[in-house]
């Protein structure tokens, strides 16, 4: 077994790693850095669990290897709330509108929203665009509505829509 | 206003929030515990066969991995013990790691225990299983005829029973209508995102410490100490943040048994994290059931007789399924009121992997099989559902009500829960944009209803509450959250009651060293068992109060009123934290309320594809009656979860079995749960009766949509396909499955 | 669900890609969207991997001519913007919001699609309909293959061990050509059960041209040459489309068993969704 040495920047710190190849993103964030707020659920891409953010973009790091990330800046949930540890407005909105039951798949969520969020507020105002961002991840507790309710509340729209709506 | 009144009902955000959307929540695969493996299973990949022999050796032989074990190297293990009905395991021995034969395909074999979970797939991969086939049963009324037994002289089916009594011949032949019908209730994965998980890390004097993801922790240390010979101070079993459970986290699996003998045997913490290949392949599924029912009426739609027969999958091993169609059983009449009732129900043995509880539990598959055949009825005899279905209500002056299954229900309206729902669906608006659709020859819809009862509770549960010398407030309980929000919710119903700030009260529950006894979370008893228990044990804590410092101010207890934390007589006034500090002030309840019997009401609009048969559902409306709200934050959110559970059954969800046996729908790009584009419109509402057996008046909540969304949609399918004969009409109601039922 | 042990390498260039394939045990890593996943559940086993996410010029995507050029570093989600000016970027954007969802289209790049040769995948019948070629690079240099004869079954294509698929060129549709794009699937998650793209040209009224693919509805993707004829010199008007559907069902489609769908179902389905891409091209453009 050949370990390979790399770098991982994990919400702003360096962690230098000696892994396998096949270590995905996923477990070299887990069991490497320590960091398990990033979860998995599946394995192969569907349920999102897993997401973070790679160089801005949020992906699956279930489906990424650790060696692939080599020097590229990465984001997890831990990194989400602020330096004093005041709530990112997700994670605020999220609790308020009761977009999480078992919690599990808060954090990818999370982190799709915020990429999502980065990378385009408008993202809220526009109904079939955010249903496509958020028909990214699964959740087996909520029903959705309520993370629907919260993304947009936390882009600081103060007209979260149609309530009723989920199309 | 009372504080009681105050907190009973408040929205109160979730104190287990912060950690949770923080990522810093902790489930099991999170828990870092020194020196601790990783257990693989190696699976039968047989559905039904002889073993005849595993070679763990090549296995063995490589780096990093601490142990490989088949049945032969660990003799010792405990049979999985039976969760409810013994008499169905009797004949039908369970060992956790194959002996001689494997009866479903995922069936553990042996274990394999590694550094990492890296290596001990790649130990897994080398072993080699050696099975010589046998004939495969995958259908419960198949196997009950099929000469073919799983159990060489124990028979394929494992338990059987009848409930009501045997219908007079005379009816169907008199009655003005009797319709028949047969039903499926497809097999399902309960698909909680976190999978199954323990971890298992032996202590030096002999003892346990048991993590795991689980909603019944006492029993799965009763079981765990009972098999392995210890006492049941010797198991601690601390169940930490989990991911959704849905029914599957209840059971004592054999995985759990194997992990604890392997970390035993190696003297070091083993864990098990099961993965979604796993998990989809199962154990455990939900549902399966073969249903075939008859139903007679006269001209008014008045029901004379309803005759219910289940032929239920219970896998390879009886062990947890059995009991859910007997849960079917004894709901089978629902809302009404019914003559003549006969159910006759089997539970059977296939070469299916073991089924078990599943969101439910046996009432959505009742609701089903009662509501379409209510709905044929009403079709065959040219009347409107809703009011064949007011035809045959059970009253609310009925109650309580006997059923002829055996059941006593407590309370009800369901005529009430049945007009919200046609309001809030507008059901004449659609009923007559139905009528226009047809005139002009658009895209067909279809209104289908749903009247539910559910039964939830049962047993005792264990809640105790202690006042602390800082004037905060413990409260104990023997459930167990798997994302209910018990944080929040149970110390409102404390807070409630001694009238103070919520925020004054914190709960501890799931963990066995501190909690001395419980039952656990399911059957949607938490709140109407558990937090009765606990409204109980505050009321007594107060009374224990009031004794004490009666006897400190040697004053009459009468004369010691108690109020919003502080105690008072005369002059004099102490707070509870004040008695606190004069020595433990705590109350212990053990509380056995009786079941209660939530309902509600389900409406659903439906539009079906012409051409290519796809359901589109253009309204949903759900109304729940659970007795009183603690939390409606909370119970909003099981209402909405399960509701999208319920439309993942009714149109998506199916594991699907190919004729060897293999489950074909091994990933989740096969088997199909509901994201948030496959949400319809949907409203909530609610009716509120109380329930008249506990101080706290909550019924259940957490399963009722489930049980009602099915019924409402396939109903609605069936009317918008105008179908007169509907067993072609089988859940999932995928696009083919309504293009074929039209044709 | 961990894949099994293999050894990795970064590649700079092609001439690193082809020189690491060369061993016969190594698999080139692009999105990683379909090979991970596989490799999680152990249904692929590659000794060796060779990333080419770091090649400098594979994400190239550029209107050269009449064709469009395409590296094998373009993302799903390069074809989500205006990027491909003209009726062939119609044509593609309304096809990508049908692939997955945002994450996996950042990472997952269409020359994989066309590499994985899904039966179910989008792609492939896309550049079959449009008549794309691909060029593969081995160590003997560059080979051009249509992309007809790429497309062997499911999972299977021409491309020989050692090669790198290098380009995909496909013809930009002329002015004025008409795009649709009709998808039945059980899900938003889940792939197609059945998927028509379709591109017709008309020429004072009447069909010049007409460019129409099946997904999922044979063992490899399908051009729709009996449909296609079916609308030569006709204006494109319901009798038309609908007879379209119908030659697309009875003869261009041979499908295969599936779940959830019976042959007749699926050739039904054929023609449904047929109809529906052209009075789509035809209705939306
Ligand atoms: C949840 C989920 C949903 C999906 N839904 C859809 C869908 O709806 N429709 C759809 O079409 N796809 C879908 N996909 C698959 C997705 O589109 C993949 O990205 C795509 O199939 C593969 O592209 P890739 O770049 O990720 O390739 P990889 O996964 O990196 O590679 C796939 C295969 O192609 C080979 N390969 C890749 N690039 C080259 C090259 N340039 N030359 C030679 N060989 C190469 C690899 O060696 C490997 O064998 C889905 C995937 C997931 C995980
Ligand atoms: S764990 Fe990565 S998508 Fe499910
Ligand atoms: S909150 Fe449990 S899966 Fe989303």
């Amino acid at each position: 077994m050949t370990l390979v040495h790399l770098t991982l920047t994990v919400n702003g710190r360096a962690y230098d790693l000696d892994v396998e190849p096949r270590r995905t993103l996923a477990d070299a964030l887990r069991e490497d850095c320590g960091l398990t707020g990033t979860h998995l659920g599946c394995e192969h891409g569907v349920c999102g669990a897993c997401t973070v953010l790679v160089d801005g973009e949020a992906v699956r790091s279930c489906l990424m290897f650790a060696v692939q990330c080599d020097g590229a800046v990465i984001r997890t949930v831990e990194g989400l709330a602020g330096a004093d540890g005041t709530q990112h407005p997700l994670q605020a909105a999220f609790s308020a509108e009761h977009a999480l039951q078992c919690g599990f798949c808060t954090p990818g969520f999370l982190m799709l929203a915020a990429g999502a969020l980065e990378a385009d507020p408008g993202v809220v105002g526009d109904a079939e665009r955010l249903r496509e961002l958020l028909t990214s991840n699964l959740c087996r507790c909520t029903g959705y509505e309520a993370i629907r309710r919260a993304v947009v509340a936390a882009a600081g729209d103060q007209h979260p829509g149609q309530p009723e709506s989920g199309r | 206003m009372s504080a009681t009144s105050d907190v009973i009902g408040a929205r109160l955000p979730r104190r287990e929030d912060d950690r949770l959307v923080r990522g810093a929540g902790c489930y099991v695969g999170d828990l870092r515990i020194e020196g601790c493996l990783d257990a693989v299973f190696v699976r039968s990949e047989a559905a039904h066969g002889v073993l005849r022999g595993v070679d763990l050796d090549a296995a063995r032989a490589l780096p990093r991995v601490a142990a490989a074990w088949a049945y032969a190297d660990l003799p010792f293990l405990p049979d999985v013990p039976p969760m409810m009905d013994p008499d169905s395991v009797r004949g039908r021995p369970w060992p956790p790691l194959a002996t001689d034969r494997v009866r479903y395909a995922g069936q553990p074999v042996a274990i394999v225990v590694g550094d990492d979970r890296y290596v001990a797939e790649d130990a897994r991969d080398a072993v080699r299983a050696d099975i010589d086939p046998l004939p495969v049963l995958l259908d419960p009324t198949d196997a009950a005829g099929s000469d073919v037994q799983l159990f060489p002289g124990s028979g394929n089916v494992a338990a059987e029973k009848e409930f009501g009594d045997p219908i007079d011949g005379a009816v169907w032949e008199q009655a003005t209508v009797v319709v028949e019908a047969s039903y499926r209730q497809q097999l399902l994965a309960h698909t909680y995102m976190e999978n199954r998980a323990i971890l298992v890390r032996p202590e030096d004097d002999g003892g346990l410490t048991v993590w795991v993801s689980h909603q019944a922790p006492h029993r799965l240390r009763r079981d765990i100490a009972g098999g392995f010979g210890l006492r049941e101070e010797q198991v601690h079993v601390i169940v930490p943040d989990v991911g959704g459970a849905f029914g599957g986290k209840s059971e004592t699996w054999p995985e759990y048994f194997v992990v604890v003998a392997a970390a035993r045997r190696l003297g070091r913490p083993v864990r098990w994290l099961e993965d979604r290949a796993e998990a989809l392949t199962g154990p455990p599924h939900g549902r399966g059931q073969n249903q075939r029912v008859r139903m007679a009426a006269d001209a008014d739609g008045r029901i004379l007789a309803y005759e219910l027969h289940i032929d239920a999958d219970v896998g390879g091993y009886p062990h947890t399924g059995s009991f859910v169609p007997m849960a079917t059983s004894m709901m089978a009449t629902g809302a009404y009121a019914i003559p003549q009732v006969h159910v006759r129900t089997r539970a059977v043995v296939t070469n299916t992997a073991p089924t078990a509880p599943y969101r439910g539990a046996g009432r959505p598959e009742a609701a089903s099989a009662i509501e379409r055949t209510v709905d044929l009825l009403a079709h065959r005899l040219g009347r409107d559902p809703g009011e064949v279905r007011r035809r045959n209500f059970i009253w609310p002056d009925a109650f309580p009500y006997d059923t002829p299954t055996g059941f006593t229900y407590d309370s009800g309206d369901y005529a009430k829960a049945l007009e919200v729902a046609l309001n809030e669906l507008d059901y004449d608006g659609w009923r007559a944009e139905q009528a226009r659709r047809a005139a002009v020859g658009e895209p067909p819809i279809g209104i289908g209803l749903c009247t539910y009862v559910e039964r939830s509770g049962a047993g005792e549960e264990f809640g105790a509450v202690e006042a602390c010398a800082d004037g905060s407030f413990v409260a104990l309980s023997g459930c167990c959250s798997t994302g209910q929000g018990h944080e929040t919710s149970f110390p409102q119903v404390v807070a409630a009651v001694l009238g103070v700030e919520p925020q004054r009260v914190r709960l501890i529950e799931r963990d066995t060293a501190i909690i001395p006894q419980g039952i656990g979370s399911f059957a949607s008893r938490s709140m109407q068992t558990g937090g009765a228990a606990l409204h109980r044990a505050a009321g007594r804590l107060i009374d224990a109060a009031r004794q004490r410092i009666a006897e400190r101010w040697a004053v009459p207890v009468a004369e010691v009123t108690y109020e919003a934390g502080v105690l008072t007589a005369g002059e004099r006034s102490a707070s509870m934290a004040d008695v606190a500090a004069g020595g433990v002030l705590r109350a212990d309840e053990t509380y056995a309320p009786p079941e209660a019997f939530p309902f509600g009401a389900y409406g659903a609009v439906v539009e079906v594809d012409p051409e290519l048969g796809k359901v589109s559902v253009l309204r949903l409306v759900a109304v729940d009656d659970y007795g009183v709200v603690v939390n409606p934050l909370i119970v909003d959110g099981q209402g909405r979860g399960s509701t999208v559970q319920g439309i993942g059954q009714a149109l998506y969800e199916d594991v699907r079995y190919d004729s060897d046996g293999l489950v074909e729908t091994r990933s989740l790009l096969d088997y199909l749960v509901p994201t948030i584009s496959e949400l319809p419109p949907t409203r909530f509402a609610e009716t509120c009766t109380p329930n008249p057996n506990t101080p706290l008046g909550a019924k259940g909540a957490g399963e009722a949509g489930c049980i009602g969304a099915p019924p409402a949609i396939v109903n609605a399918v069936a009317d918008a396909l105008g179908l007169r004969e509907r067993d072609a009409l089988q859940m999932p109601l995928t696009p083919y499955t309504c293009w074929s039922a039209a044709r | 669900m961990k894949p099994a042990p293999f050894s990795y390498v970064v590649a700079r260039s092609a001439d690193d890609v082809v020189a690491a394939l060369a061993d016969g045990r190594t698999d080139v890593l692009a999105g990683g969207q379909s090979l991970v996943l596989e490799m999680n559940y152990r249904a692929r086993r590659p000794a060796r991997l060779v990333d080419i996410n770091r090649v400098p010029g594979f994400d190239r995507l550029e209107p050269d001519g009449d064709v469009l050029r395409v590296g094998p570093l373009v993302r799903h989600r390069a074809f989500e913007g205006d990027t491909v000016p003209g009726p062939l970027g119609t044509l593609l954007r309304r096809v990508v919001h049908h692939i997955a969802h945002p994450p996996i289209r950042a990472r997952g790049t269409l020359l994989g699609s066309l590499a994985y040769a899904h039966p179910a995948a989008e792609w492939p019948a896309v550049v079959t309909a449009l008549g794309a070629d691909l060029e593969l690079t081995g160590r003997d240099g560059h080979r051009t293959v249509s992309a007809a004869d790429f497309f062997r079954g499911p999972f299977d294509t021409a491309r020989r061990a050692g090669e790198l698929l290098t380009e995909l060129r496909v013809p930009l549709l002329p002015p004025g050509t008409r795009v649709g794009f009709a998808e039945h699937r059980r899900t938003h998650a889940s792939f197609a059960q059945l998927a028509v793209i379709a591109a017709v040209t008309l020429t004072q009224g009447r069909v010049s041209a007409a460019r129409i693919g099946l997904v999922n509805a044979a063992d490899r993707p399908v051009r729709a040459h009996g449909a296609e004829a079916a609308l030569l010199n006709r204006p494109l008007d319901d009798p038309a489309i609908t007879e379209a559907g119908r030659v697309a069902a009875e003869q261009d489609a041979d499908p295969r068993p599936q779940p959830h769908a019976d042959l007749g179902y699926q050739r039904h389905a054929v023609a449904v969704l047929t109809r529906r891409a052209l009075a789509q091209a035809r209705d939306q453009g």
